[in-house]
């Protein structure tokens, strides 16, 4: 290892985002792979905010509309998340309506939070941190497809149960909007650098 | 094309140094002294930066192979069976997409089938022609577009996290009626587990340094 401190920006290197390639910062495409050369992910920031925010906004109708809807001999009853959650609960089934609640109560929100925490803090974090909030989001990029599971709970009970005018159970416009907080909060992870946070860091020790 | 002859023997990764940035803190490294069955973290924030294995894309091949052909069985044979008051139904892996669609859902139908079937299909096929390639030290012109695919691909697939949705279901329909687990269930949840190991075998900084390697 030449010398240990030193990061590929301070050398005027960039790291090709895909296959590790270290090139100049003036290159434009990555001459192994083919992909284009950022510094530092173009945009990260408002990029990020901007998926955030329309995740935000697409969990209110995720949780307030049906998620699924059950219709027995002539009668339809809808479900939302957070009722699944409760019906399963009341069926005694504790352990698996603990896994449904994390993977779309606790999971998502505490994601969003976190994200937004991240993206605040790239400017006006504390200093000596950076470690816990690198920490931090390797986290919310290893756990946000997790949240995916009620959305193919939903997608699986419906080609299972299809037994017409008897049992049949339809997928609620909620399973679209649920699928969508988690598709869009995975880009926005995505599309967050971390790599801003050590340059904040870098910054300040000096 | 990559000439044959002695040279072609020797370890490739050991005689040159292999500089790549932390992805998460951007510090430079260098992982060409990494010895079989070493891996090697970011010393500033810990995060993951590359393990080397020797017969690495043998073993990924193979298990490879043999994930393509059970997610063939998974998808061709019926996936679980409902029984309920004297009527029965059977399900297949692609309705758990399709039947989507007739419910007015194309949008979702497609994401579903996307994250447990063609995402996957789609890496494996490439991760075959990739480590076949790479395995057999051949350089072909499509080799760099392949690892971009599989590279990007990669982070979209949620074969793991449907089978536990599909636990979750097995639960959740046995308190009102009789399920039964088909040839396919038992063929998925051994295609998720081979799929996973595919994955962690496989080590983007060392596949794109035989990449580029090869086509020297």
């Amino acid at each position: 290892m030449s010398n240990p401190q030193a990061t590929a920006a301070s050398r005027g290197l960039a790291c090709c985002h895909l296959c590790l390639k270290l090139v100049s910062q003036e290159t434009h495409r990555c001459p192994r792979c083919g992909s284009t050369i950022h510094s530092r992910k173009a945009n990260s920031l408002e990029r990020t905010l901007a998926l955030l925010m329309t995740a935000t906004i697409l969990y209110i109708p995720a949780n307030l509309l049906p998620i699924m809807i059950t219709d027995q001999l002539g009668q339809s009853i809808e479900s939302t998340i957070v009722g699944g959650v409760i019906l399963l609960l009341d069926m005694g089934s504790i352990a698996v309506a603990l896994v449904i609640f994390a993977a779309s109560v606790i999971i998502p929100l505490t994601k969003l939070a976190l994200l937004y925490h991240l993206c605040w803090s790239v400017r006006r974090g504390p200093p000596g941190t950076v470690r816990q909030r690198t920490a931090i989001y390797r986290g919310i990029e290893f756990i946000g497809k997790w949240s995916m599971i009620d959305v193919f709970v939903v997608a699986i009970l419906v080609a299972l149960i299809n037994l017409s005018n008897l049992l049949v159970i339809r997928p609620g416009p909620a399973a679209l909007a649920f699928a969508g907080v988690v598709i869009l909060s995975m880009v926005a992870a995505e599309s967050f650098d971390p790599r801003l946070m050590w340059d904040r860091q870098e910054a300040i020790d000096e | 094309m990559a000439t044959e002859g002695e040279a072609n023997r020797v370890n490739p990764r050991r005689s040159v140094p292999d500089y790549l940035a932390c992805r998460s803190c951007d510090l430079i490294f260098d992982v060409s002294m990494l010895r079989d069955g070493e891996s090697a973290s970011c010393t500033r924030c810990a995060a993951f930066l590359s393990r080397y294995t020797a017969n690495q894309f043998e073993q990924v091949a193979a298990v490879a192979l043999a994930a393509l052909v059970l997610l063939g069985l998974g998808c061709s044979y019926p996936f679980m069976l409902l029984k309920f008051n004297g009527l029965e139904s059977a399900m297949t892996l692609p309705q758990v997409s399709l039947n989507l669609i007739s419910h007015g859902m194309p949008v979702l139908s497609f994401c579903v089938a996307g994250f447990i079937i063609v995402i996957p299909a789609v890496v494996l096929l490439l991760l075959l022609a990739m480590t076949g390639a790479i395995a057999t030290e051949r350089h072909y012109r499509w080799l760099p577009w392949v690892g971009r695919v599989i590279f990007t691909l990669k982070s979209w697939s949620m074969v793991e996290v449907f089978f536990l949705g599909v636990l979750v279901s097995l639960v959740k329909v046995s308190r009102m009626a009789t399920v039964e687990m088909g040839v396919a269930f038992w063929a998925y949840a051994a295609f998720s587990v081979l799929f996973v190991l595919a994955m962690s075998g496989l080590d983007r900084a060392q596949s794109w340094r035989r990449i580029e390697w090869l086509s020297q």
